[in-house]
């Protein structure tokens, strides 16, 4: 194998951990609005923790390895898709990090909510729907398709 | 779309990545909920892997179509179309074993949907790899 098909296959493996993670919690977060108990919300949410460090390698693989491809494969230095798509990597991770953190305080409530009788609360239902917390996830998820969209279109390449 | 579209095959390359993708989460998931004993959670996850298999070998033969692949075999291809086509059997009985679990709640049924789920994520990274590296 080329140095470039090792590289390609790197970041191309960095970006199922970082898509499909993020699926992983997509999921586990729907699952989480549809719960009853707090007990079983927490539980899902927890989970979401554990899939954090996959999501992490993927973050840092797409970028580290996509740069070094891009000096590999010759691409020019002021290739726009590649611009806009490490835009687009950014506001993805901000809008994840800060969606993240609000997802974090739902399953302290949860958790909370849990030990003291493990009932249907309104006030989790409430934070679990909280709008700005799924507008920042789904805004996360369109930034992450439309990298996707131009690593595979590359338009102007 | 219409510039999209008259590009080199972008529609099925990207569903098809779309798609595995989205297999891979959702196997991910039902993987990670099983293992934490959530019955409900790992079939729900498993009942979200089954469209996005479809995505994934119907946008991988539209592919090999326009690529002109059909009748060809490099490693990478067989290996691909391997864990696609016969391997969804193991996606089938993680599923099985989910709805098992599911209405018996045997520990057991539990055991064997964590085991499929993970034998195919692994099934699934190998086919990526070999895909992506072009393994000749």
């Amino acid at each position: 194998m080329s140095t470039a098909q090792w590289l390609l296959m790197f970041h191309v493996a960095s970006a199922f951990c970082f898509v499909g993670g993020s699926v992983t919690a997509a999921i586990l977060n729907g699952l989480a609005l549809r719960a009853e108990r707090p007990s079983e919300v927490a539980a899902l949410l927890r989970l979401i923790r554990r899939v954090l460090p996959v999501i992490f390698v993927g973050v840092a693989g797409t970028l580290v390895f996509g740069i070094w491809l891009w000096h590999e494969q010759g691409y020019a230095i002021g290739a726009a898709w590649i611009w806009v798509s490490l835009v687009l990597w950014v506001v993805a991770n901000a809008l994840g990090g800060r969606g993240g953190r609000l997802q974090e305080q739902a399953r302290v409530l949860a958790e909370r909510l849990a030990g003291e009788g493990d009932t249907p609360s309104a006030e989790l239902s409430a934070a679990l729907r909280e709008r700005t917390g799924l507008w920042l996830s789904y805004g996360a998820g369109v930034a992450t398709l439309a990298i996707l969209v131009l690593m595979i279109w590359k338009p102007g390449s | 779309m219409t510039l999209l579209a008259s590009t080199h095959p972008f529609w099925p390359l990207f569903l098809h990545v779309l798609g595995t993708m989205t297999l891979f989460g959702a196997v991910l998931a039902a993987l990670v909920t099983a293992a934490a004993g959530l019955r409900r959670a790992a079939f729900a996850s498993l009942l979200v892997a089954l469209p996005a298999w479809v995505v994934a070998l119907g946008a991988g033969h539209w592919l090999e179509h326009d690529e002109g692949l059909s009748g060809a075999s490099p490693t990478w291809l067989q290996l691909g179309r391997n864990v696609l086509e016969p391997g969804v059997l193991v996606l089938l009985l993680a599923l099985a074993a989910a709805w098992w679990w599911r209405s018996s709640g045997k520990q057991a049924a539990g055991r064997a949907t964590a085991a499929l789920a993970g034998i195919y994520l692994v099934l699934l990274t190998v086919a990526m790899l070999a895909m992506s590296g072009k393994w000749s």
